[in-house]
């Protein structure tokens, strides 16, 4: 079809159901829609995405009455592409189409001023017809696809991401920036609600991914740069300094127990309950198992510093080496070749990108109504440690100002007596539901305080625990009969969020609450406080979002593109999101979103190429004076001064990483760039249509 | 503070109630389990058998909903000397309502069980004993008179004018926990 036919338009108007019909008055509009310039046909279906809404349009194209459509109905982000099909389907070049939004802008914003919605539903649909009436036939590009995937994050969102991808054919950098996979995950002791064992389920997958031929495992690495964009990124990692050759290092932990007390820090594995010295592995099961030396710990034992020194030589002419390096069977903690600190730079060039960073748990220092500084007073995430065998106290509870006591002994090879916690009260909501803090709920801590919950009274059926809960919220599956279970069990379920926690004499905390159920405060004086602090992002998230050019929402997770039919997805293509970085979630909904966003990855990639919408922006080197000021303006990087035939600089963008989003064809002082699909004539159409709008009524 | 003197203090402290069930080894929810309300431990504490029971429209304060929370919680003592459970009408509109099958009205007549073995029993709740030891009626009618001058007889024609069947009555009466307890006089 031809540019210089005479521009032949269709209106359809939807009624959204009551959505849009509920506050427009949809007759008026198609009348007054009758009346614009160049359009001959006009529609009002109950639902235009249906079929039979579609079907009115494409008949209307094969009888050859339209040639350029425009439906007011919804929002062009979900609708568009499906209206732009139907033109193409029945034969008519799909970017004839256009959208008027006359429900997300009109009828909800205006839902109860019917004559004003209705009046300005009119006016979108005037200036959508006057841009319809400019519009040119465009054709779609395509792309090449890289087709390894970049994914971010190895708790378990990010090894099922993985091993989904790298089991069906792709190579998969994943990218930790601890120097151990696992995650919070790893941390935990048993998962509800089967109770099995975390390590036990978690450790054969870190092994699988390590030993994956497609996965390229890079620990102790951060994404330091991302240029580029769907199909074709390119990432710049940071592998950090680990002053241990990791090549020679076999895990064998000769180094851990010869590093100095002071050299000693809280160890993070264990959520600060004991101490590691400053070359450490994180936890017996780290996969790698490679040792790592933090340097803000190490007290360079005898001047050895790893600035590429000698060592010094003793008065009998022996070597003065580190502990650790003494120790070292292979000569993996060797400290004499220099070692650079900002580590190695690595490139890689992925189409897809997974980001499945996981959350932190919430400090507990800011509850001070809970005493957070008594060391018996704990978040969930220490109660488990408490309770993991590979924890501080081996699996055995007790109070935790008794661990230095415990690890004393050990260290000796003494035994100690040590008195048996009686009573365990858990505080819910700790930050979570609260306006002080975050909004939301953290999802997980209901569960996983019943769960601590029953796993210690089958253990100790002895102990009184009390669990003090605004709303016990179980709705996964089998998880409602979990709670049952904890209640049949006796243990003492306290509607109310506890008000406060005090020491009392005998190492002993009095916590304070009501219970609604009786309309009475209630107390109860116990040894161990849990708190259920709430799921947060991690800090480095937002600098994380910022580096990859995708959204964060206004509690600091990343935004998914649509919540309901777009949940993986981010508004840059190629970018998925997957696990806690999008939000509270248990392990079941981390893995099937993570399986969800391997998928997702897949099929975008496994064509090799795509269909790019040829909405960029374009330049008239006749117009262009060269004076560059586009080129810094653009987000995506798509535009470079390029030194033409004539000798004199003008500015070229690169379609592969041209986005549209029309800055420059705004900054352009020469209008010199097009955007096309909204060029200046297009947009003004339009703006002179809203903006005559009382003459026009009139 | 105001406390009362006896019944449930303003303040529960529930490490004190844990701390007297484990010194006195039994706890309230096995002793009413025993007496009948065996699916007390599955309560969620709904509230569906208080929205329809009529001690709690009347203003009695240990209604069903409640009374099940206070026995989870332990508490025994405090609840010997209240009212509610004696009041029960055992209209059964909880047990019909109930979505976890607990029973409210057995709860309430278990924890009379529970306050009859601790002799913490309203008097009026020991004239109607003596009653139905006396006569076969637990609320004992008072209008001989009334049904003499109506032409009717004395006595109704129930367990109360049947020599043989009072005499059974109170056999069965002698074989139960009420003669053990010595409640009331069971002599002749």
């Amino acid at each position: 079809m031809s540019n210089d036919e005479k521009p032949r338009i269709g209106v359809y108007i939807c009624h959204c159901g009551e959505n849009i019909a509920g506050a427009v008055d949809v007759k008026a509009v198609a009348e007054f829609a009758k009346t614009l310039p160049d359009v001959v046909v006009v529609r009002d279906y109950l639902f235009m995405c249906s079929d039979p809404g579609q079907e009115l349009i494409k008949q209307d194209i094969r009888d050859g009455l339209i040639n350029r459509v425009v439906v007011a109905a919804c929002t062009p982000r979900t609708h568009e592409p499906i209206f732009r099909k139907a033109c193409e389907d029945a034969g008519l070049n799909k970017y004839f189409f256009e959208m008027a939004n006359i429900r997300d802008q009109c009828s909800w914003a205006h839902w109860h001023e019917k004559e004003k919605a209705t009046e300005k539903a009119k006016a979108i649909v005037a200036a959508a017809v006057a841009k319809a009436r400019l519009l040119e036939p465009l054709e779609d590009r395509y792309i090449e696809l890289k087709k390894d995937v970049l994914v971010i994050g190895g708790g378990i969102a990010g090894i099922f991401a993985s091993l989904d991808l790298a089991n069906a054919g792709f190579k998969v950098h994943l990218v930790e920036k601890s120097p151990s996979i696992g995650g919070n995950m790893a941390k935990l002791d048993k998962t509800f609600p089967t109770n099995d064992c975390s390590a036990c389920i978690l450790t054969p997958l870190m092994v699988e991914v390590a030993n994956h031929p497609n996965i390229n495992l890079l620990t102790y690495s951060e994404v330091e740069s991302i240029e580029g964009s769907v199909g074709n990124f390119k990432v710049k990692v940071r592998k950090k300094q680990t002053y241990v050759d990791w090549d020679k290092c076999t895990g064998c932990g000769a180094c851990l127990d010869v590093c100095p007390p002071k050299a000693r820090v809280p160890d993070e594995f264990n959520e600060g309950m004991s101490l590691r010295g400053a070359i450490y592995i994180p936890f017996p099961q780290a996969v790698p198992k490679k040792a790592v030396v933090d340097m803000d710990a190490c007290i360079k034992c005898g001047g050895r510093d790893f600035s590429g020194k000698e060592p010094k030589k003793s008065k009998s002419g022996k070597p003065i080496l580190a502990p650790c390096e003494r120790v070292c069977p292979t000569g993996a903690a060797d400290r004499t070749p220099y070692r650079d600190p900002n580590g190695e730079i690595v490139e890689l060039e992925v189409g897809a990108i997974i980001v499945a960073t996981g959350y932190k748990v919430m400090d507990k220092r800011v509850f001070k109504e809970f005493s957070p500084d008594h060391p018996n007073v704990i978040t969930a995430m220490q109660m488990e440690r408490l309770i993991s065998a590979t924890g501080p106290s081996e699996g055995k509870l007790v109070k935790p100002s008794d661990i230095p006591k415990l690890l004393e002994a050990k260290k000796k090879g003494e035994k100690v007596e040590i008195e048996k916690p009686h009573t365990i009260t858990f505080i819910s909501c700790v930050g979570s539901r609260d306006n002080r803090y975050h909004t939301y709920c953290s999802r997980v801590c209901c569960m996983y305080m019943l769960k601590q919950a029953m796993i210690l009274k089958e253990k100790y059926p002895d102990l009184d625990i009390y669990i003090f809960f605004i709303d016990v919220r179980t709705p996964g599956k089998d998880f409602d009969e979990y709670y049952m279970r904890c209640r049949q069990l006796g243990i003492k379920i306290i509607k109310g969020r506890a008000g406060g926690i005090q020491p009392i004499p005998g190492d002993k905390l009095l916590v304070k609450g009501y219970d609604a159920e009786i309309c009475k405060p209630v107390e109860v004086v116990t040894d161990i406080a849990v708190l259920a602090t709430a799921i947060e992002p991690d800090a480095s998230l937002k600098e994380l979002a910022r580096t990859l050019g995708i959204n964060v929402g206004a509690e600091g997770f990343l935004k998914e593109r649509h919540t309901k039919l777009y949940p993986v997805d981010t508004m840059t293509e190629g970018i998925f999101i997957a696990g806690c970085a999008q939000g509270p979630k248990d392990i079941p909904d981390s893995v099937a979103q993570a399986k969800a966003a391997a998928a997702s990855a897949m099929s975008l990639l496994e064509p090799g190429k795509m269909t790019v919408e040829p909405l960029i922006s374009e330049v008239n080197k006749e117009k262009c004076t060269g004076c560059g000021v586009c080129v810094p303006l653009c987000p995506y990087g798509a535009i470079s001064l390029v030194k033409c035939e004539d000798g004199k600089l003008r500015s070229e963008i690169n379609p592969a990483l041209c986005k549209g989003c029309g800055v420059c064809t705004a900054a352009c002082p020469s209008k010199a760039i097009t955007l096309h699909g909204f060029t200046y004539e297009q947009v003004l159409a339009q703006i002179r249509t809203i903006a005559r709008w009382p003459e026009i009524q009139a | 503070m105001i406390e009362p003197e006896e019944g449930v203090p303003t303040v529960l402290n529930l490490s004190e109630i844990a701390e007297r069930e484990k010194e006195e080894e039994e706890k309230v929810v096995e002793i009413v389990r025993e007496f009948g309300a065996e699916n007390l431990i599955y309560c969620m504490q709904c509230g569906s058998c208080a929205a329809v029971c009529p001690l709690a429209r009347v203003g009695f304060e240990w209604y069903n909903k409640k009374l099940i929370k206070a026995l989870l919680l332990g508490l025994k003592e405090e609840l010997l000397d209240d009212p509610t459970p004696w009041a029960c009408v055992a209209c059964n509109r909880c047990t019909e309502v109930c979505p976890r099958l607990v029973s409210p009205f057995e709860v309430m007549f278990a924890v009379r069980r529970m306050m009859v073995e601790e002799f913490a029993i309203p008097t009026l709740a020991i004239e109607g004993l003596r009653a139905l030891y006396e006569y076969g009626h637990a609320v004992y009618m008072t209008g001989r008179e009334a049904r003499k001058k109506v032409g009717l007889p004395e006595k109704p024609p129930s367990t109360d004018s049947d020599e043989q069947a009072l005499k059974d009555l109170k056999t069965i009466l002698k074989n139960t926990k009420l003669a053990e307890l010595g409640l009331i006089p069971m002599n002749d």
